[in-house]
């Protein structure tokens, strides 16, 4: 599972993990049924305290994200496909919200700014696998504030 | 049982110049405690209070419920020790300083001694002061870590090292964490090692113990505010705000540490002060630390 820790970032460790994952769910990239790393052999892989990724786990397990089966290591749980379009719409809507405060910063009219989105979108895409998009570089960060980003 | 327990810890070294002014706090067993402060701050005075190396003026530090002066052999041999300035016997070969700690300490695990020596690629004929610095300070790690202590006491390990040693040392310790649920206590500079590693902050500044605190607590209830000069408010206006933890001067704006979120924290400065345009965020350590106790401009 390709997780990357950013210790430099505004957001602490076991959140990155948590976003982490569940973009990969989201993305498919990880499927309900498949096993997470052990907390040990993560923490190891990682560099960072194994407690840190018991919090992530423990915290998504609550989500229902995750699951514990007796005696088996941590699966991703089975989505529900409702809760699944709902996550990756609050996924969006975290990611667009530094763009409408840009907008509102630049004084820029909100239909012409609806309009460059939607151009964006129907733009033909670059040619690149599911697996180029879902690394972990390519996850949207989580905006660390709020206020003029320059 | 705590593990390691400092109770209103106070020490001087000049009369009336007091280093730790009442240090108060305690850790539980499989934490992992990060030490910060400035240089001067007392962290290495704390840690050494508690090796027994040195002793309290007034209060106490206790290691596994243990006065580490009145019992030191006990406490030595459930504790490894690192330290950016420890002296190692200059003369002996790397083997030979192996070897007296192997018998030093009746947990020694052989088999984890030498997986550690192939790693850290040591040379066993070479003699201690033949070493580069971070050569001599993998051999104290290995021979503080080799005895699976239930502490590991670690001041500025990593000072010095390069960042793959770094790593490496971070690595070897978390190791450890895994496999015999040690309790660490380390002082250090490099913020990213303390973020990947440490459950909890204490931070000391001028001897007080200024903030002890969940790291992740301290990072997600706390943020920076930005607060241009042109915005017409003063320093005692923002440390007049009842969640203010304190204020900077810089040269084009105000640093203003806020326990609230990034959106709280600029509604209240909206509201209070009449500020727009400040900018707030979370930070990561390194910012926190900068600003709660770094300088003015």
């Amino acid at each position: 599972m390709l997780i990357v820790v950013d210790a430099h970032s505004g957001v602490p460790v076991y959140r990155q993990i948590m976003d982490q994952i569940r973009f990969h769910i989201a993305s498919s990239l990880m499927k309900p049924g498949d096993e997470l790393p052990s907390t040990r052999a993560l923490s190891a892989e990682l560099g960072i305290n194994p407690m840190t990724i018991s919090k992530a786990y423990s915290l998504l397990e609550r989500e229902a994200v995750i699951e514990r089966r007796p005696g088996r290591p941590l699966v991703v749980r089975a989505q529900d496909a409702d809760r699944v379009r709902e996550r990756r719409l609050d996924r969006l809507r975290e990611s667009l919200a530094a763009t409408v405060t840009m907008v509102r910063q630049l004084g820029i009219d909100p239909a012409e700014a609806v309009q460059l989105y939607a151009d964006l979108l129907t733009a033909p895409e670059k040619a690149a696998t599911p697996t180029d998009e879902s690394a972990p570089e390519n996850i949207p960060p989580r905006p660390d504030g709020v206020g003029p980003s320059f | 049982m705590k593990i390691v327990e400092f109770e209103n810890v106070h020490r001087a070294y000049h009369k009336g110049v007091d280093v730790l002014h009442g240090v108060s706090f305690s850790i539980e067993p499989g934490q992992v405690v990060g030490l910060l402060g400035r240089n001067g701050a007392g962290k290495t005075t704390l840690i050494r209070i508690a090796m027994g190396m040195l002793e309290a003026q007034r209060g106490s530090a206790r290691l596994f419920g243990l006065d580490p002066r009145e019992h030191p052999v006990e406490v030595k041999r459930r504790v490894g020790y690192v330290a950016e300035d420890q002296i190692l016997p200059p003369f002996l070969r790397v083997r030979e300083v192996i070897d007296l700690h192997r018998r030093l300490f009746p947990t020694w695990d052989n088999d984890l001694a030498r997986e550690l020596h192939a790693r850290f690629r040591l040379p066993a004929e070479e003699r201690i002061t033949r070493l580069s610095k971070g050569q001599a300070r993998q051999v104290a790690l290995l021979c503080a870590i080799a005895h699976r202590p239930e502490l590991l006491i670690l001041d500025e390990p990593a000072g010095g090292l390069d960042p793959a040693a770094r790593r490496e040392f971070l690595e070897t310790s978390i190791r450890l964490l895994n496999e015999s649920g040690s309790t660490i206590l380390f002082s250090s500079h490099y913020m990213s090692d303390v973020e990947r590693v440490a459950g909890r902050v204490a931070l000391i500044h001028e001897g007080r113990l200024l903030l002890d605190q969940e790291a992740d607590a301290l990072r997600e209830e706390h943020c920076v505010a930005l607060i241009p000069h042109g915005a017409g408010v003063s320093r005692a206006a923002l440390q007049r705000l009842a969640a203010s933890r304190g204020v900077r001067e810089r040269s084009d704006a105000l640093h203003a540490v806020f326990a609230l979120s990034p959106a709280e924290a600029q509604a209240l400065l909206e509201r209070e002060l009449a500020v727009r345009g400040a900018r707030c965020r979370a930070v990561d350590l390194e910012e926190m630390f900068i600003e709660l106790v770094g300088g003015q401009a």
